[in-house]
């Protein structure tokens, strides 16, 4: 119900012809619809908005609506008629009772200045009224992306808008961030809201961010093919509406709706075949072993060496790193019908996604089945109600992942190349045999085996998801006088999503086995009361005055078991264990808040919107409960002055401004602080832990963070934006620019405490600093265009200048989930939100003294930033904890093109481009001491830095051993030149690619003999292609490397990840 | 007109007004957390204590220590490196902070007075003791350490305080403890079975004490001489000298409540550590019977019986002992010129107190010394002993930083000429802290321990 009069065809507005309730009173407008070439327009729109009264043109361009006779009073009222790609006719017409005919020619317009833009919490404008930016993709968009997440499906589509996917793994999430971060606490994933109800994105591990298996982000529950539009509210002029949800930006959905007219039927299937991209990098010339010999093993239970670093293999050899992956398939159908009459419209979908994955076995699956009944109901000339109901079933099977010793590649990748992993059950018991344990004792059966053997991973682990979610709402549209429309949507967002991680006996992370009952609950109500007044002063002036209300209420619980010590082998149920351990997390958060909105617009080309909305939510500190953010920006259509058609060299012009603020929620209860009970363990960080419950007793301890208090404020974020939105050569060129300054203010944040001082080691406070800066440009142009032929290409380039300012007097705060041992990710005042920290070897330059050597003196004058090199022809390790890596990009960009031939045949393309970013290449640092990486293979051999060895990383070197060899081999790569060093900073690597995202054909079959032997309106056909090529200098499987996926800040992050996937897409959809 | 108008804001106003009042933002679970408890009672507090401070001296220093000191061997991933001398300011990994935080000085300082307001004297005492076994140990790794001015408030960056006045912090702390732990009154009912180790037994915590003063005693003796000796000896004279009351980490066994040592080698990092060829040699050559105790047949890992059984790591971690107390009395009645007492102790020691009984294999025996054992052959088979029978125990690696004893050679593929004499303070501390200096500018060596020039019989040291 969100937009009046939109593309989609608004279900509510879509009256057809009322004659047999017509009276004498009623005004009955009707007419037809054509272009400049006198052809007929089908599905354009054409009303009085004030009134909410209109219809939608049938194929012959004609339309016809009534008017009750009660508003029809002999004034005169704006009749507008609107089609995608056409610039929209605005008319004057006089209400008097009896027939007006109303006859509209369509201009062609590529700007869609006059297309409806949903700006949030009920409230729409036109595209050309913006003052500030909001990027839409529309239907087709999201079609073409083959994604079936919603997030990844947004990846090129606008400016500033950086969308990582976690894997090609089936069920994993995607994040998105955009115009960078604003905040330091949870994810910086903006808020997701669905036909005007929020609903959950969030994205919760069910053991570990690192390890564990994937887990999907919640937005992925919406069926993309359900989808009409998405609009991105970026800055915070565009979101203020949202107040202290916004801060990370909007993504508003449109689903589709019904219309009035023949029942549309529309049956689509997708076959996807899914393959990894690219495979690790790995050696196949030396067998298991360490110093060049192998390991024997004498007798059952023996125990072998994990590296590779034995003789050269001379019987068969394994390839590890595809021997336990497949091609994954997709299997994508959805039925949709719609249709209504002229008081009633519906749309009623259902769809499946069923994703085999690339892993082999059972267990590498996930499947989303979706179902969707939206209609409305006009119940008298001025009221309309409505519904929407979506109901959600996702199932999901995993394998664990990540840094696990029972993750599928950790113990893939390192398994030397002459040990067969399919044999992954020994003859004589059954039992799991690894490389490191390779005959298992008829006693194993809950002992180690040092890495699980994959296959072992792949077929026994049990870890499993069922989500069943409801998604709905119900609106009310009354329009009690011909100046005043009032709009009430009550929506809710429920579901129920039971978690199992198994890990059979003998799995090495957990010998005697282990299983995790994971549930969550999570119900979100939301209550939208809007109310808009509309007054046209004369012909050049008008304005109007929005007052809303939002009411909502989270609730959610969390509860996890781990069960310890499986009794017997299975089943993998709690009651099959010996000890539990229960966390239960539950919580219950409030918002009410109010908001107004008042728009001018002048002389048709000056439009004016200030806004406010004061925001009351129950998890701000108890003496500042409430916030105010306000809003308002200008656009200045100036070309409209002295080119009112929109023509010629020069065609249109509009410069645009806002400023607005908005806020970011403390995390709920972040203001108390208790006691934390028995499972704060205390351990090393190497896996061996005591509970305060140990041996039964029930200890508490004073938990690491000091809740705030009272006095906790929301986050605030004031932005400015400036931009100008150009056309040229008939619109044939459209550029828009967009400058932005951001300022983030009272950031919520951990800061790290002195535990000496305090006792803990963070204090939750307001305070910390973050500014965004950054420069968006999209271009799009229309080269030719005509019947036979149509060829558009565009691009968007945007860069964000991310800066940490303050951290409340704290040099840096570690973000802990996501990160990892050596390659911390951290928010490091002076630097952008996200860089890792770690240890790198000594650099000259940077005044070091180590173990009373005198760096820089050894290096020489004029070395800075040059490797120093002791005279043994090594590196040193430099002990410092510093910045290491960033991974953000200096800029994103994407070209995408669509070239139609006749009718009938489109192709169309997408190339994503991230340039800049650092990745921790981690899985090469681990296989660099397991001696499996490809790299190794010149083991043995006398290199030196500078000239020969790790020349991309470290070009120069300096002092008093450079450019002497040393024999790299074992010794240095199990040492300070592996992966298990202190050195994390020498396997950064450089992050950035260009990705052929998408492209694809496609060919419509519509000719008279489709309808007429086969009974359809048209057959579409369709071949494409997703991340077909990846450009990277990226040395493993992908940089879009997320090992924790959108469940953490951290990103940049590779350690046995499992690679990204290119599709291949079938489809074959059939209309009528 | 006029009319409709106001009619239709009046309808609208009763919609925008109707849920709006303050109870929507406040009461139930909108206000108070309904996850985490508020109130903690000192037993419950000691509870946490109570693995914490097992933690520090039984996980990452104590393997740490036992690498450094040769016993084990790091044989991969990180713990190769550090092994190797390999270490930076992440690798002491949150178990300085662990010092301070939940479970550690925060907490033993809420059961003190949580039992002093009880006027529960003898869990003060026991708390006390808690408190002065960590931080003296802390201080021995760490030297300088944040504890006279620890806990004084947000913003305070508390300075470190020199290692010598920990030590006599400790010290008195240890003396306090002593006295409360002699109270007798009603209100002296203890943590009772909260205590796994000695279920609130007073006396054995009175001994305890004794014992960690002579430690801590010896620890100072390199730079304070006689006195620090003379002193120990005092101490040592009222501490443990049965091993059934030894200090001991004890485990449940069941799953996450293991030895520690066995969650490390057998369930989580199996391969990291291996036995240190040095120490397998320094046993052989010795004959000692603890060879096979200590570790399997081919010594190839540690003896699984040394930790548990198969599934269950259960057997107790010794932290404390009445042959470390035995030992230290040697040595310093040896220093102090007294070596018949020395050698009563070392044959004391080595009869009834080398070995757990729980650990000794049947028939198991050490010899005891003849009376002839004198001048530095006597030295030289106390400082065997202690150095054999603390194994996996920091106070080896203490015991090498004083006496260059055993003489360790430097390992192979070493990133540093030295064997390493101090760990460096967590980078999460000196990012809060302005008192903690980077570690460019950290001390080498602590002040107890200055470097030795030869070992106590005159050879050359070769770590420091």
């Amino acid at each position: 119900m969100a937009r009046l009069f939109g593309r989609s065809g608004p279900a509510l507005l879509a009256l057809g012809v009322l004659p047999a309730l017509a009276v004498a009173q009623e005004a009955r407008i009707t007419g037809r619809v054509v272009n400049e070439a006198g052809a007929p327009l089908a599905n354009a729109s054409v009303g009085i908005a004030v009134f909410g009264s209109g219809a939608f043109t049938n194929a012959d361009g004609r339309y016809a609506f009534v008017v009750p006779s009660g508003r029809v009073q002999g004034q005169t009222v704006p009749l507008v008629a609107r089609l995608i790609g056409y610039g929209a006719q605005t008319r004057q017409v006089t209400l008097t009772p009896g027939t007006s005919v109303q006859n509209f020619t369509m201009v062609a317009s590529a700007l869609r200045l006059s297309e409806v833009v949903v700006t949030g919490a009920g409230t729409t404008t036109t595209r050309e009224k913006l003052g500030n930016v909001i990027n839409s993709v529309d239907s087709s968009l999201i079609r073409r992306s083959n994604e079936a997440n919603v997030v990844s499906a947004l990846a090129g589509k606008a400016p500033n808008v950086e969308v990582r996917t976690q894997s090609g793994e089936p069920g994993s999430s995607a994040s998105i961030r955009i115009r960078g971060y604003t905040t330091i606490q949870g994810t910086s994933q903006p808020l997701f809201v669905v036909d005007g109800t929020p609903i959950d994105n969030s994205t919760s591990v069910t053991t570990a961010s690192t390890g564990g298996t994937v887990t999907a982000n919640r937005a992925s529950d919406i069926n993309p093919n359900d989808i009409e539009s998405v609009e991105i509210l970026k800055g915070s002029a565009a979101a203020a509406i949202y107040g202290a949800r916004a801060a990370n930006g909007v993504i508003l959905i449109t689903t589709k709706s019904g219309r009035a007219g023949q029942t549309r039927y529309s049956l689509r299937s997708d076959i996807t075949t899914d393959q990894v991209i690219k495979y690790y990098p790995l050696q196949y010339e030396f067998g298991q072993g360490s110093g060049g010999n192998a390991p024997v093993c004498a007798a059952p239970g023996c125990r072998l060496t994990s590296a590779s670093y034995g003789p050269a293999i001379t019987g068969p050899v394994f390839d590890h790193a595809r021997d336990i992956l497949r091609d994954g398939h997709t299997y994508d159908n959805n039925l949709q019908v719609s249709g209504g009459n002229d008081r009633t419209t519906f749309f009623l979908s259902a769809g499946q996604n069923r994703q085999q994955g690339m892993i082999i076995g059972p267990n590498n699956q996930y499947t989303r089945s979706t179902a969707r009944l939206k209609g409305t109901h006009q119940l008298l000339g001025n009221l309309t109600i409505g519904g929407n109901a979506n109901y959600i079933d996702t199932r999901g099977a995993y394998v664990q992942r990540g840094s696990n010793v029972s993750g599928l590649l950790l113990g893939s990748y390192r398994t030397p190349a002459n040990f067969d992993n399919t044999q992954y059950l020994d003859t004589l018991y059954g039992l799991h045999r690894s490389y490191r344990y390779p005959r298992p004792t008829g006693t194993s059966q809950t002992a180690t085996r040092g890495y699980d053997n994959p296959f072992f991973t792949a077929m026994s682990q049990g870890n499993k998801s069922e989500l069943g979610r409801f998604i709905g709402n119900l609106n009310i549209d009354w329009a009690p006088l011909s100046w005043l429309t009032v709009k009430e949507t009550v929506g809710g967002d429920y579901y129920g999503d039971y978690r199992l991680e198994a890990l059979p006996q003998s799995s090495s992370s957990q010998p005697v086995g282990q299983v995790t009952r994971n549930d969550q609950t999570y119900l979100q109500l939301d209550n939208n009361l809007l109310a808009t007044a509309t007054h046209e002063f004369n012909q050049d002036i008008s304005g109007g005055l929005t007052l809303g209300q939002n009411l909502n209420s989270r609730r959610s619980r969390f509860q996890s078991t781990l069960g310890q010590q499986l009794i017997a082998p299975t089943p993998f149920a709690l009651q099959n264990t010996v000890s539990y351990t229960p966390v239960e997390t539950r919580y219950l958060a409030h918002i009410e808040a109010y908001f107004a909105q008042a728009n001018l617009d002048l002389y048709n080309q000056l439009y004016l919107t200030a806004g406010v909305r004061n925001d009351g939510f129950s998890t701000f500190g108890a003496s500042n409960r409430r916030a105010t953010y306000p809003k308002g920006s200008i656009a200045w259509a100036f070309t409209n002055a002295f080119n009112p058609d929109q023509r010629g060299l020069f065609s249109y012009g509009k410069l645009r401004a806002a400023y607005g603020e908005t806020g970011n929620e403390p995390g709920v209860y972040s203001d108390a602080t208790g006691f934390s009970v028995g499972q704060g363990a205390f351990g090393s960080g190497y896996g061996d832990a005591l509970n305060a419950t140990q041996s039964g007793q029930a200890g508490v301890i004073t938990p690491g963070t000091l809740g705030a208090g009272n006095t906790l404020r929301p986050e605030r974020t004031k932005e400015s934006e400036l931009g100008a939105d150009l056309a040229f050569l008939n619109q044939r060129i459209e550029l828009g620019v967009t400058y932005y300054n951001k300022r983030s203010t009272d950031v919520i944040l951990q800061l790290p405490s002195a535990p000496t001082a305090t006792g803990f080691t963070a204090l939750v406070t307001n305070g910390a600093q973050i500014s965004n800066k950054g420069l968006e440009l999209t271009l799009t142009t229309h080269p030719y265009t005509s019947d036979r032929l149509g060829w558009d290409i565009g691009a968007n380039w945007s860069r964000n200048r991310n800066l940490v300012e303050d951290l409340v007097g704290a040099e840096f705060v570690t973000r802990g989930a996501g990160s990892f041992t050596g390659a911390v990710g951290s928010v490091t005042k002076g630097y952008a939100v996200g860089v890792l920290r770690g240890n790198d070897f000594a650099i000259c330059g940077r005044g070091l003294v180590i173990n009373a050597v005198d760096i820089d003196a050894g290096c020489g004058a004029g070395k800075e930033g040059a490797l120093y090199i002791d005279a043994s022809g090594l590196p040193v390790v430099d002990p410092t904890d510093r910045v290491i890596a960033d991974p953000n990009p200096q800029w994103i960009g994407s070209i995408n093109t669509a070239l139609r031939i006749g009718r009938n045949l489109r192709v169309t393309g997408l190339l994503d481009i991230r340039h800049g970013g650092q990745v921790w290449n981690g899985t090469k640092g681990a296989l660099y001491n397991f001696g499996t990486h490809a790299d190794t293979r010149i083991r043995n051999t006398a290199v030196a830095y500078g000239t020969s060895y790790f020349t991309d990383r470290y070009p120069t070197v300096a002092g008093p051993g450079a450019g002497k060899t040393f024999n790299v081999g074992q010794a240095w790569w199990q040492g300070e030149g592996g992966g298990f060093g202190d050195v994390s900073a020498q396997f950064i690597e450089p992050g950035g690619f260009t990705k052929l995202r998408e492209i694809a054909l496609s060919y419509t079959l519509d000719q008279p003999w489709v309808s007429s032997r086969l009974g359809f309106s048209g057959i579409d056909l369709r071949v494409a292609g997703r991340n077909l090529h990846t450009w990277t200098k990226y040395s493993g499987t992908d940089p879009e490397a997320n090992l924790g996926g959108s469940a953490v800040l951290v990103q940049g992050i590779d350690y046995f990840n499992l690679p990204q996937t290119r599709s291949i897409v079938f489809s074959v959809g059939l209309n009528r | 007109m006029i009319r409709h108008k106001l009619l239709a804001f009046a309808a609208l106003v009763p919609l925008l007004t109707s849920v709006g009042c303050n109870n929507y933002l406040t009461g139930g679970e909108l206000s108070t957390d309904p996850n985490r408890i508020t109130q903690a009672n000192a037993r419950l507090l000691f509870e946490a204590t109570q693995p914490n401070l097992w933690t520090f001296l039984a996980s990452d220093p104590a393997r740490f220590s036992a690498m450094f000191a040769r016993q084990i061997a790091g044989v991969q991933r990180q713990y190769q490196v550090i092994y190797q001398y390999g270490i930076s300011e992440s690798t002491t990994g949150g178990f300085f902070s662990g010092l301070y935080s939940g479970g550690g000085l925060v907490d033993l300082r809420n059961v003190e007075s949580l039992a002093a307001a009880a006027h529960d004297s003898v869990f003060l005492g026991i708390a006390q003791t808690e408190e002065a076994l960590l931080f003296g140990e802390a201080a021995s790794i760490f030297g300088d350490i944040v504890y006279s001015k620890a806990l004084s408030g947000p913003g305070t960056n508390p300075p470190l305080d020199p290692q010598l006045a920990v030590y006599d912090s400790v010290q008195a702390l240890l003396d306090r403890a002593i006295v409360n732990l002699r109270a007798t009154g009603a209100t002296n009912a203890g943590p009772g079975a909260s205590d796994l180790a000695y279920g609130g037994n007073a006396s054995k915590w009175r001994r305890l004490a004794f014992t960690a003063k002579a430690r801590f005693y010896m620890h100072t003796a390199e730079v304070r001489g006689s006195a620090a000796l003379a002193a120990a000896k005092t101490a040592s004279d009222s501490g443990i000298t049965n091993s059934a009351n030894d200090y001991k980490a004890v485990y449940s066994g069941a799953a996450g409540e293991q030895n520690l040592l066995y969650q490390f080698d057998v369930v989580q990092r199996s391969g990291y550590i291996a036995p240190d060829p040095y120490f397998v040699n320094f046993l052989k050559t010795r004959n000692d019977p603890r060879l096979a105790v200590y570790f399997n047949a081919d010594q190839s890992d540690i003896n699984p019986t040394f930790l548990g059984t198969a599934t269950s790591g259960n057997v107790p971690t010794v932290l404390v002992s009445a042959a470390e107390n035995l030992l230290i009395a040697a040595e310093a009645s040896y220093k102090l010129g007294d070596q018949v007492t020395a050698l009563a102790k070392l044959n004391q020691e080595r009869s009834t107190t080398s070995l757990p009984s729980a650990l000794a294999p049947s028939g198991y025996t050490l010899s005891t010394y003849p009376p002839t054992t004198t001048g530095p052959a006597l030295l030289q088979a106390i400082l065997d002993e202690k150095y054999i029978v603390e194994f996996l125990n920091i106070e080896a690696y203490n015991d090498y930083k004083r006496n260059c004893y055993p003489n360790l050679p430097i390992v192979a593929n070493a990133s540093a000429a030295k064997i390493p004499a101090r760990l460096y303070y967590d980078q999460s501390e000196r990012n809060v802290n302005t008192s903690i200096p980077d570690p460019n500018h950290q001390p080498v060596r602590n002040a107890n321990d200055p470097p030795n020039a030869t070992d106590p019989f005159g050879n050359a040291c070769i770590g420091q």
